[in-house]
């Protein structure tokens, strides 16, 4: 796996926590709604702590802007993974 | 996470940038002379009442040579700035404004504090939070629901900070507004009682339900942890010649079938610059199931709101 793969479960678990991770393993495939349960609120601050480790390339704002409600709930962490390796190899 | 602390709590906020390439969302800048001294724009207080469209007194409107800000205020107990988030600020911020996202006092990934749930309390600490970010210009208020009480009120009582008034599915004056804020009190004090005495979040926490557990258990904390019911149970909504005192243009959007749209004749009948839309088909979802056309409807008025249409006395013209 990347290393952005690798930062992202590491900020991911630092959103959800890790006692509600220890019987979830996150994979590409693992949606931070229906796997992990993600409040709305939470993908936000998922969101903030990217921008704050990546900078501003990394917008999820604009990331999600293109999708609608069902496509937003269905995120995978592969999508987004390609999203950030996708930003920070545009710069 | 980004946090600002005003009016003696912790808030977190967003604060979203136009990208470079976007669209200019108002005309070019005006020439010399176009505004007058006392518009707040040039550092005035601008409390000149709106007079009604049409004639020589038209109402005057604001230009802005720069990026307008728009803040966004969410509805009670379960909402927060995710729901502007996902929904309208991505696309008004994309078409050239300054947008401002913010968790109320005691709702997302703000300071639950004891006290301090009153409209009034709201608006204050909405213009606290102006403040420590340093934001001086007149903005836009986008309040949805509950949110859009405490836009109104800041409208209200600190006019010369509001640059314009959206209303999505907010109810403010008059007997509609007392009986809508009466069911929100009904519901919440039950929704209060059911959340400590069947221990909701921590059946569905033991349920692996993780994402219910956890709005459940922050619903319980915040209605049986603060004065949020007590301040509701207080709450006045505002009287009709308060809302006639609302000097910036307002936009009003409601569902056809909302218990809520009977608001939008108040609005029409005592506003002095206000335009109503009614959305065939929706009820008070219209955030959630209308974001798109409420979107144009939001840029499309902002952009005419903020054309200058001036008097001969003025002597100037967009």
């Amino acid at each position: 796996m990347s290393a952005v793969f690798d930062e992202v479960v590491k900020i991911v678990t630092e959103v959800v926590g890790e006692d509600f991770l220890l019987d979830e393993e996150i994979t590409l495939g693992t949606s931070f709604n229906g796997d992990l349960g993600l409040e709305s609120i939470e993908f936000v601050e998922l969101s903030e702590n990217l921008q704050e480790y990546y900078g501003e390339r990394v917008n999820l704002v604009e990331f999600i802007a293109e999708k609608d409600l069902d496509g937003m709930m269905a995120i995978t962490v592969g999508e987004l993974v390609t999203y950030i390796e996708s930003q920070l190899a545009s710069v | 996470m980004p946090a600002i602390t005003a009016n003696g709590a912790r808030f977190h906020v967003q604060k979203l940038e136009p990208p470079k390439e976007a669209s200019p969302l108002f005309e070019a800048p005006l020439g010399k002379g176009a505004l007058p001294p006392s518009d707040p724009l040039h550092g005035g207080t601008g409390r000149s009442p709106m007079p009604p469209s049409g004639g020589p007194s038209a109402p005057r409107r604001r230009a802005f040579g720069s990026p307008p800000t728009v803040v966004f205020v969410h509805g009670l107990v379960t909402d927060n700035l995710s729901s502007f988030y996902y929904t309208l600020a991505g696309p008004v911020v994309s078409a050239g404004a300054r947008g401002i996202l913010y968790d109320l006092r005691g709702h997302g990934k703000s300071e639950r504090t004891p006290r301090g749930y009153t409209t009034v309390g709201g608006a204050d600490d909405l213009c606290a939070l102006l403040d420590a970010l340093g934001v001086t210009e007149p903005v836009y208020l986008v309040g949805n629901s509950y949110g859009g009480l405490v836009a109104a009120r800041t409208a209200i009582t600190a006019p010369e900070r509001v640059a314009g008034l959206v209303l999505v599915e907010a109810n403010c004056a008059g007997s509609g507004a007392s009986a809508w804020l009466e069911n929100m009190l009904n519901t919440l004090t039950v929704a209060a009682l059911s959340l400590e005495y069947e221990e909701t979040g921590h059946r569905l926490k033991a349920a692996g339900q993780r994402k219910m557990a956890k709005m459940a258990m922050a619903a319980d904390s915040l209605l049986n942890g603060t004065s949020i019911i007590d301040d509701l149970s207080a709450e006045r909504p505002l009287d009709t010649w308060e809302l006639s005192r609302i000097a910036c243009p307002v936009l009003g959007v409601y569902g056809e079938q909302s218990e809520l749209v009977g608001g939008a004749q108040d609005l029409v009948t005592y506003v002095p610059d206000c335009q109503v839309e009614i959305l065939p088909g929706l009820a008070h979802t219209v955030l959630r199931e209308a974001t798109v056309p409420l979107r144009d409807l939001i840029l499309s008025w902002m952009r005419s709101s903020a054309r200058v249409t001036v008097g001969a006395s003025e002597g100037v013209a967009a």
